[in-house]
């Protein structure tokens, strides 16, 4: 796609002499395109962490309730029955619009650690929180049910809004005959453009990180999309990037020293926290950026901001030197915009990866199109994602169906084009860590194609072969 | 073309024998990228012709890879002997440049970063000015739009925490909750008086009293025991006429919370009636500056974390030396941690002496009200309250018989032998809890 583009144009090798001075060097000017963040509703403005949780499932419940009804009538015609659990007779088959909460043994619990505290065993950090003795229940205003029956209780997540329909049995489970979720929302028509061009993504930079080896493929990156590298048909090319987003953790987790708050002072009072460093390196790398291309940033997990959900832009004081572009747009996670009438929506990966931990699925597109079915950026927070205790709404509820919709952190890059019930069509994409896999994507806004780019060196380890990567 | 640039790279390659890549070459001679990358093309052709010392040289090598059906864009930098087999693996080249020129054979591909690293960080402000690509909105903003845009981003702060109704913080005043909780955690906080007393009375000492009275009679009035003395522990304190309690004493004061609570009961009688009016108006005015610490103390007891708790603890074990070697107590008078201590607190008197007859003082409150959504709120929240002298007089005499001197003893030879063990135990921690808790309950 984007070697295709790029090939094409074929100027005068570089593998020649220096011409002749008269003739200037070819320069491409970046293409532009209109762009309008739109991520308000993820803002918090003044924080308030005195109230409870429990009024994010009530508002949840409430703003979705209607949805979930609209398509339970479409999907068991019109005339079904649906109850609330307090009307609910046993035996009588209807349909109940709930919150699910799964009972898992496995979940870590401060409670559990605490009233163990005599033999206390630090539980060993586990890939997957899943067991046999799950148990799943549906909750709505007042009652909750336990569910059995044709419903997959390793793949639902606690917190996801869904309608079930069955019946419930003498010993008071409810068996699940069918359920349904309340799929995409509506989308936006695409506006057709004109001529191809590219966003590029990126995630997990990984700075301040041990492994120093990894940053000869991050300026190859910066080279590439700056307009350093290549022949005069890649630069042509790399013109057409017209935007860069950068997906949270671009920071390394090294730099999170926890050591600096268990350790005497007078032991750590000349050291320096590993972020101020690594802060200071990701302010060059973007200055290197924003001098040539418009960059969004968005915080992740390790990034020195908030750590709960949503999480507010990257401070701009923290970069001196990048900050007086206009070009530098520090973005919240999870993060919604207009690039030339595409809607973007993504977060910097948390929540996929904590659903990933909780249900059995492993693919991260596939956790992706699953919240997108869902309705609902995380729905597991605040279970086991942090997330600011919301009180009238639920800013995770999407509200309108994005174009391209993204996670980062990822393992792998994987993407899949799917289609909605009402002819929506959503580009799922998960942005690799660029840190471990030196790859990032690129994706065309006219065609909504999405192919990786990655980046590679040589090291001493690897004389025989000619294809060498530092990534494993 | 004058070719004087061969000249130049051969004397970075030759001579200062450097790794030289194009972007170096292009930042340092202040040429296009694309030139830089034919300079060095030129340099090595023009080198290889001539077969002198042998050169080393990567490539850039980018174009489309096909792998398992995914198509994907490769940028890779190579060495020379490797550049035909991944073209050949590619299956449409877009790129193939000399990245790099230098002497040596590069092992990894490490020094190539470090190299223009450098370089790129000498020109971080012009970067990107030889490059192929220009972006007409890069350009930097000056001071006054920087200004400017600040202030929009405050005023859109402003509007956020206007709007945040949504967030349905409407219903609850936000006051700044750095509150002391009541009940158990109050009785912690009520600790403070006593050790603020402490410190007290030390400060005044120093300004008023130059005599280094170690050995004190016990007649005197405990303000007049040498301040640094009076600091570090009770034996000073207790010397006189109770030898036995000190040799009990001394080697338990293990932490420092002890530290400072142990001599005060000891100098209380005489404290009491000794200290001047002054004295105890300052304590009352250092409380709420101290009570942060004795909440950070509590906090220690449950778990070790923050770094401030960690403080007292080399102070704690320096002064388990002190009885056995009372020279060394000299120069601890110089650690800075207790100087740093008392002039906090000589500040406060002095600010203290200017308005002596009525003072204000802020006092937890609560307030309960029902509201917006009908639901009952108690909020409590520190108000301001006017009071005289005389009131406060009360407080040291009031607190005196209430303090834990006797439930200490045995509490502080359990704690010691914690210490041994490092307190990693989350039970040996409850356990001193409870006994400092109880301590509180017992009758004098």
């Amino acid at each position: 796609m984007f070697s295709d583009l790029s090939a094409q144009k074929e100027g005068s090798s570089l593998l020649s002499r220096p011409a002749s001075e008269d003739q200037g060097p070819a320069v491409f000017e970046r293409t532009s395109l209109a762009y309008s963040p739109c991520s308000e509703r993820y803002s918090v403005g003044e924080r308030n962490f005195g109230r409870q949780y429990a009024h994010i499932y009530a508002a949840r419940l409430m703003q979705m309730r209607p949805l979930l009804s609209q398509r339970a009538k479409q999907k068991w015609g019109s005339d079904v029955l649906i109850r609330k659990l307090c009307d609910m007779q046993t035996g009588e088959q209807c349909c109940i619009v709930g919150t699910l909460f799964k009972r898992m043994e496995l979940q870590p619990s401060i409670l559990k650690e605490i009233s163990e505290e005599h033999n206390l065993l630090p539980q060993p950090a586990r890939a997957k929180n899943i067991s046999e003795t799950d148990e799943l229940i549906l909750e709505d205003e007042l009652q909750r049910i336990k569910l059995e029956g044709k419903i997959d209780k390793d793949k639902c997540v606690t917190g996801s809004v869904i309608a079930i329909y069955g019946a419930e049995r003498n010993d008071g489970k409810f068996t699940v005959e069918d359920f349904c979720t309340a799929d995409l929302p509506l989308q936006r028509a695409r506006p057709a453009l004109s001529a191809d061009r590219f966003l590029l993504l990126a995630s997990g930079l990984g700075l301040g990180s041990s492994r120093a080896d990894s940053m000869l493929g991050l300026q190859l990156l910066v080279d590439m999309v700056t307009g350093q590298l290549g022949d005069l048909g890649e630069q042509s090319g790399a013109a057409t990037i017209s935007r860069v987003l950068l997906a949270g953790n671009l920071l390394s987790q090294s730099t999170q020293d926890k050591d600096a708050s268990t350790k005497a002072k007078y032991l750590t009072k000349k050291t320096q926290a590993g972020s101020v460093e690594a802060i200071r390196l990701l302010d060059e790398l973007l200055l290197q950026l924003v001098a040539s291309v418009p960059v969004d940033v968005m915080p992740g997990q390790y990034d020195p901001t908030n750590y709960t959900l949503p999480q507010q832009p990257l401070h701009r004081c923290m970069f001196p030197l990048s900050s007086v572009y206009p070009t530098l747009q520090l973005a919240s996670n999870p993060y919604q915009a207009d690039i030339d009438g595409v809607r973007f929506l993504g977060t910097s990966g948390q929540n996929v990866c904590d659903i990933q931990r909780y249900s059995s699925m492993d693919s991260h597109v596939e956790i992706l199109e699953e919240t997108l079915r869902l309705r609902h950026l995380a729905p597991t927070a605040p279970d086991t994602l942090g997330c600011y205790p919301f009180y009238l709404k639920d800013p995770f509820i999407l509200e309108e169906c994005p174009h391209v919709y993204f996670s980062g952190n990822a393992p792998t890059f994987e993407s899949k084009l799917i289609k909605g019930p009402d002819g929506q069509e959503v580009l799922l994409v998960t942005i690799p860590e660029f840190s471990s896999t030196q790859t990032a994507c690129l994706i065309n806004l006219r065609t909504l194609q999405c192919e990786p780019v990655s980046f590679s060196a040589f090291s001493a380890d690897e004389d025989e072969e000619s294809e060498m990567n530092i990534s494993h | 073309m004058d070719e004087l640039y061969l000249d130049n790279i051969d004397e970075f390659v030759n001579d200062h024998n450097k790794i030289v890549t194009y972007k170096w070459l292009s930042l340092t001679l202040g040429v296009h990228v694309n030139t830089a990358k034919q300079m060095l093309f030129h340099y090595l052709d023009h080198k290889r012709k001539e077969s002198s010392a042998q050169l080393h040289a990567t490539y850039l090598v980018s174009g489309k890879c096909v792998d398992k059906g995914l198509t994907s864009h490769k940028v890779s930098i190579v060495r020379e002997e490797q550049l035909e087999d991944v073209k050949a693996k590619m299956s449409l080249i877009v790129s193939v440049h000399i990245y790099s020129v230098q002497k040596a054979l590069l092992k990894d591909s490490g020094p190539l970063y470090s190299v223009d690293y450098d370089a790129v960080k000498d020109n971080l402000k012009s970067c990107s000015r030889y490059s192929a690509i220009r972006c007409a909105s890069a350009v930097p903003m000056s001071s006054l739009e920087l200004q400017q845009r600040g202030k929009r981003i405050e005023l859109l702060h402003q509007n956020l925490k206007t709007k945040s109704a949504v967030n349905g913080n409407g219903s609850l005043t936000s006051k700044p909750s750095a509150k002391p909780p009541k009940g158990i955690m109050g009785m912690f906080a009520n600790k403070s008086t006593p050790k603020n007393q402490d410190s007290g009375k030390e400060t005044k000492s120093e300004q008023k009293e130059d005599s280094p009275a170690v050995d004190a009679p016990k007649s005197k009035p405990a303000a007049k025991v040498n301040p640094m003395m009076n600091f570090f522990g009770n034996q000073t304190a207790k010397k006189p006429e109770k030898t036995m309690k000190e040799e009990e004493a001394a080697p338990s004061s293990s932490t420092a919370e002890q530290q400072r609570q142990s001599p005060q009961p000891e100098e209380k009688p005489d404290a009491a009636a000794a200290e001047s009016h002054k004295n105890t108006k300052k304590d009352s005015r250092s409380k709420n500056k101290r009570i942060e610490d004795s909440d950070s103390e509590e906090e220690k007891m449950e778990k070790k974390k923050r770094r401030r708790i960690k403080l007292p603890e080399p102070d704690s074990s320096d002064e388990d030396v002190i009885p056995d070697s009372p020279p060394q107590m000299e120069t601890r008078e110089a650690s800075p941690s207790p100087k740093k201590e008392v002039e906090a607190v000589k500040q406060s008197y002095q600010m203290n002496s200017e308005g002596k007859i009525r003072k204000r003082r802020r006092v937890l409150k609560s307030r309960t009200f029902v509201d917006e959504e009908g639901c009952i709120v108690t909020e409590k929240g520190y108000e301001s309250e006017s009071y005289s002298e005389t009131e406060d007089d009360f407080q040291p005499t009031k607190q005196a018989p209430r303090d834990p001197v006797k439930a200490k003893a045995p509490s502080s030879s359990k704690e010691d032998e914690k210490k041994s063990q490092k307190k990693s135990s989350a039970n040996a921690n409850k356990g001193t809890k409870q006994a400092s808790i109880m301590g509180f309950f017992q009758k004098k």
